[in-house]
């Protein structure tokens, strides 16, 4: 019994391993080309291609059922391009209709293979939301194998998809046939939704390629380490999704899966140097606490300038008067701290000679900068 | 037709038009994934609102859910509004999230209460009949088409009232703010109405047809007209078909009502990509041939103007090298000078062609316009 | 030579259909006498700095490379001598010392210039630059325009969308007014007329009576 139980775990790991894998990869185009809810199209879409192949050959077969994915997948995808560049049909709109129009199509077939008095037919419905427990041997040798050719694929042309990504149009214009290359990465992403059906499901597997690209994105500006690390979000959620769903009674597989890159996701978007909401905080209060100084230290250069003495004294409530930011009793200790700023008796508070030139300093720089504009720097 | 089988249709009708009202402005605003993400992520919402009431009809239930439906709006402008992913992805991100927690509560206490995934996503009308409300012993039908109905009423009354508030957001949100409309409060107030439509029509057809009702009866009106009203009417009676047409559909086949109804969807809408007056693919495809022609005359006819007068002008008129002289393939060529010759444009002296008044007057006005 | 009209006279598709970006309704492009695509390689196309997205993960180096890319052939990385390429176009614009930046910490004048070293490594004959200016600051509008001395003095044609009438005479010699039909093109001098204007635009040129001649 153990040793079932085992095996069951080491199939469902390695089979949600695969799958983070392969989704992470392919993912990270999709997120990037604005292609975030077609992989929710295409998976929806997929139904009525695993039934039709269930209903023409009688097999469950995983490459067989994955096949007929792929096709219909494909194919709602092609519908969803023809759509939108045909007629002005909205993208979304025509993605919506494509997604649940499939998926209307499946029901029917579905329900129409349940009425079939002889079919085996169970296990069919385990699409919709994925059965990673029943996964064996075979299925994780069809997926490792597809998962290997999508990711083949993309390495293989790599810098035309990462062109196709980024400037489409500049691609054409350097003669890359652009049209097949989206045909082709499409491709790849359909093989990569096909994969994970079977462990997640049609409606969870978006959440796949979304989220570990998303997470992915937070920690690093090039594309490569992006993708990479997409995949090793992707592997990591699927097994301890696998290996907490295991442990835990009643706990559905894919529906942990995804809870689990979710976290990554939050984690990611909080804590990611640089572009971390945590940082981005930390950033702002420090940013703010500085300008508060500097303002507070302005304002005393500009009384000392009016009095024409460096040193003349000010009394504390002139200048919570006049700084919009309310009392400057903390932003004159800090300055009186770096030695910028003395405290001359209970109210009143003077420029110290480096004070004097720091504000100074500042005077200059602030009317260079609100002087005509140089060279942009860089963008905030 | 067996009373069953009114009462079946009815409730798919109220609900198709249910949904075509406020889906009409989520396609105009391109915003119809919204309906995906909203119809999924109530699931939590609906599960919580089931543990309390057990009872999926009750007011509470449907309150809760399209709570959370709204909650899932707010999430995603606030994943939207960091900055660090885009509204698409943002979209992706939180419904499956809480679709997946819906997914999980309900089967950590599935053993306590008559709610399943499959129903949720898929629903069933066969059993909407079964469920009627009572009134001191009396029968006052189906409670799903007095549910509907009143969401049919809501909606309505949402549209009308605030109709051109709604026009103007879809049109232009920035002028909306600015002539003081608070395009917000009408924003989540619609998500609001997208969530307790799909709340109320998820037990009957399930989630996903929910998206199917909400996006293509509009977006198929959408190719047939370019006005406001006849869009909304148009999805509403296009929703209706869907509604009726899939339960024929389902009755033939034996199969799933729900899945019969986004199949038709689907069908209405691929008729009027295809053959939309002005805008389907065919009529394009005929503007397209007609344009070349068009364009191919006026070139002809600019051409000869060109050399009207002018020493050369013999060689350059002559029909045999007019497609040497404008890079046409001969067959093209002639063809152009045919249609030239039929709407008077030009005039075929020997082997030569002379334009006439009018075709000097379309070569002046292409050279100009 | 200056592409110049009013907001959807179609500027931007003409350079689109020159490249084949757009279907043509008619006519073909040749390019020193031949088919453009088999010239395709003598083109470089600079394309409006709004269409593309600025947050994708990468730097300005690997940008400037991807000119590259169509005579890299496929399966092939850019390596060493690519490298040193990207550089030397990234010093002609001026941008060596952000060459490791990630593209979205550009302003909108360094990142067009980050464009136009994409568009010089191809080291192209025929220069194709849709509305370079367009919301650049003056450093870059300066390094432009020396560019366009530059790849003038080489020899070269540079074909570019420009919204600015009062410019024109001071930077291009040759002007194509185009208002969905061409209007006029040759010489500045020859088709740059307040006439010619006021067919391209209607009757909104005042400014050209108040400033007749920029210098130039």
């Amino acid at each position: 019994m153990e040793l079932f139980a085992d095996y069951t775990l080491r199939m469902v790991a390695l089979g949600s391993a695969t799958l983070g894998l392969v989704s992470g990869a392919l993912g990270s185009f999709a997120v990037l080309r604005g292609q975030s809810l077609l992989g929710d199209a295409i998976s929806h879409a997929a139904l009525p291609g695993i039934a039709l192949a269930f209903l023409l050959t009688g097999s469950k077969v995983p490459l067989v059922l994955m096949l007929g994915a792929a096709l219909a997948g494909w194919l709602a995808t092609l519908a969803v391009m023809g759509v939108t560049q045909a007629t002005r049909v909205p993208y979304d709109s025509a993605l919506g209709i494509a997604l649940s129009v499939f998926f209307g199509v499946g029901l029917v077939l579905l329900t129409f293979i349940q009425k079939q008095p002889n079919a085996n037919q169970a296990g069919l419905e385990t699409f919709l939301f994925g059965q990673a427990a029943a996964l064996v041997h075979q299925d994780v040798l069809t997926m490792a194998g597809l998962g290997a050719l999508a990711l083949l694929g993309l390495a293989v042309a790599w810098k035309e998809f990462k062109l196709l990504a980024f400037d489409a149009a500049f691609g054409a214009s350097l003669g890359l046939p652009m049209r097949r290359l989206d045909v082709l990465l499409t491709s790849l992403l359909v093989l990569a939704i096909v994969i994970g059906l079977q462990t997640v499901g049609v409606v969870l597997m978006s959440a796949m390629l979304v989220a570990p690209a998303a997470a992915a994105r937070q920690w690093t500006d090039r594309l490569g380490r992006m993708v990479l690390l997409a995949m090793f979000f992707g592997a990591t959620a699927g097994m301890s999704g696998a290996f907490l769903s295991s442990r835990v009674e009643r706990l559905p597989t894919g529906p942990t899966i995804v809870l689990c890159v979710s976290a990554i996701v939050l984690v990611s978007l909080l804590l990611a140097p640089n572009r971390g909401l945590l940082w981005r905080g930390v950033r702002a209060w420090r940013n703010g606490r500085r300008l508060r100084g500097e303002a507070v230290l302005l304002n005393l250069y500009a009384l000392a300038v009016h009095h024409d003495r460096r040193d003349h004294p000010h009394e504390r409530g002139v200048l919570d008067a006049m700084s919009p930011e309310g009392p400057t009793g903390p932003a004159l200790r800090k300055l009186a701290a770096r030695g910028l700023v003395r405290q001359v008796d209970a109210t009143r508070w003077a420029l110290t000679p480096q004070g004097w030139h720091r504000a100074a300093q500042l005077a200059r720089e602030r009317s260079i900068a609100a002087g005509p504009a140089t060279d942009g720097e860089a963008a905030p | 037709m067996t009373p069953v089988q009114l009462e079946i249709q009815l409730v798919a009708v109220l609900v198709a038009v249910a949904c075509a009202l406020p889906g009409t402005f989520l396609v105009l605003r391109r915003m119809a994934m919204l309906s995906d993400a909203i119809s999924h992520a109530i699931l939590p919402g609906i599960v919580v609102g089931f543990f309390l009431t057990h009872d999926l009809g009750s007011p509470l239930l449907i309150a809760l859910a399209a709570l959370t439906g709204v909650l899932t709006v707010s999430l995603v402008e606030l994943l939207h509004r960091t900055r660090l992913v885009r509204e698409d992805a943002a979209i992706g991100l939180v419904f499956p999230m809480l679709f997946s927690l819906g997914v999980i509560l309900i089967a950590r206490y599935a053993g306590d209460v008559h709610l399943d995934t499959d129903a949720v996503l898929l629903g069933e009308l066969a059993f909407v009949p079964f469920d009627r409300l009572l009134a001191g012993g009396l029968d006052l039908g189906p409670r799903a088409a007095w549910v509907m109905g009143g969401i049919v009423l809501l909606n309505t009354l949402f549209i009308t009232v605030f109709y051109k508030e709604l026009k103007l957001a879809a049109f232009d949100a920035g002028l909306a703010a600015a002539l003081g409309f608070a395009p917000a409060v009408l924003h989540y107030a619609l998500m609001g109405l997208v969530s307790v439509t799909a709340v109320a029509a998820f037990d009957a057809v399930g989630s996903i047809l929910v998206v199917a009702l909400m996006i293509g009866p509009p977006a198929t009106a959408r190719l047939l007209t370019d006005r406001l009203p006849w869009m909304i009417g148009g999805g509403v009676v296009l929703g209706a078909m869907s509604a009726v047409g899939g339960y024929g559909l389902a009755h033939l086949l034996d199969a799933s009502i729900a899945g019969s109804m986004a199949t038709m969807v689907g069908v209405l809408f691929g008729l009027a990509v295809l053959f939309a007056p002005g805008r389907g693919v065919v009529a394009a495809a005929r503007r397209r041939a007609a344009q070349r022609w068009t364009f191919a005359q006026q070139m002809l006819a600019v051409h000869l103007l060109h050399h009207e007068g002018t020493p050369e002008e013999a060689d350059e008129s002559a029909v045999d090298h007019l497609h040497a002289h404008l890079r046409w393939p001969p067959g093209f060529a002639r063809q152009v000078v045919h249609r030239a010759e039929q709407q008077g444009l030009v005039i075929r002296l020997g082997d030569r062609l002379r334009l006439t008044e009018a075709g000097r007057a379309l070569a002046r006005h292409s050279v100009r316009a | 030579m200056a592409i110049v009209g009013p907001n959807g006279a179609g500027k931007t598709t003409f350079i689109k259909a020159l490249l084949d970006l757009v279907p043509r309704a008619a006519g073909q492009v040749r390019i020193f006498g031949a088919p453009y695509a088999e010239r395709r390689h003598l083109v470089a196309y600079v394309p409006q700095r709004g269409s593309v997205d600025w947050d994708f993960p990468t730097n300005v180096l690997d940008v400037v490379m991807m000119g590259l890319y169509g005579r890299l052939g496929w399966f092939r990385r850019p390596g060493r001598a690519e490298r040193a390429q990207a550089m030397q176009a990234l010093d002609q614009v001026g941008m060596t010392a952000f060459a490791t930046r990630q593209i979205s910490q550009l302003s909108g004048g360094q990142q067009q210039r980050v464009f136009l070293a994409r568009a010089l490594v191809q080291d192209a004959q025929i220069y194709l630059m849709d509305e370079p200016f367009q919301g650049v600051d003056a450093t870059t509008e300066r390094a432009i325009i020396e560019l366009l001395r530059t790849l003038r003095a080489q020899g070269k044609t540079v074909l570019v969308v420009h919204h600015d009438l009062q410019t024109v005479p001071e930077y291009f010699d040759q002007v194509m007014l185009l208002n969905v039909y061409k209007i006029a093109s040759g010489p500045v001098e020859n088709v740059f007329t307040e006439d010619n204007l006021r067919l391209t635009y209607g009757g909104r040129v005042g400014f050209l009576r108040t400033r007749p001649k920029v210098e130039g």
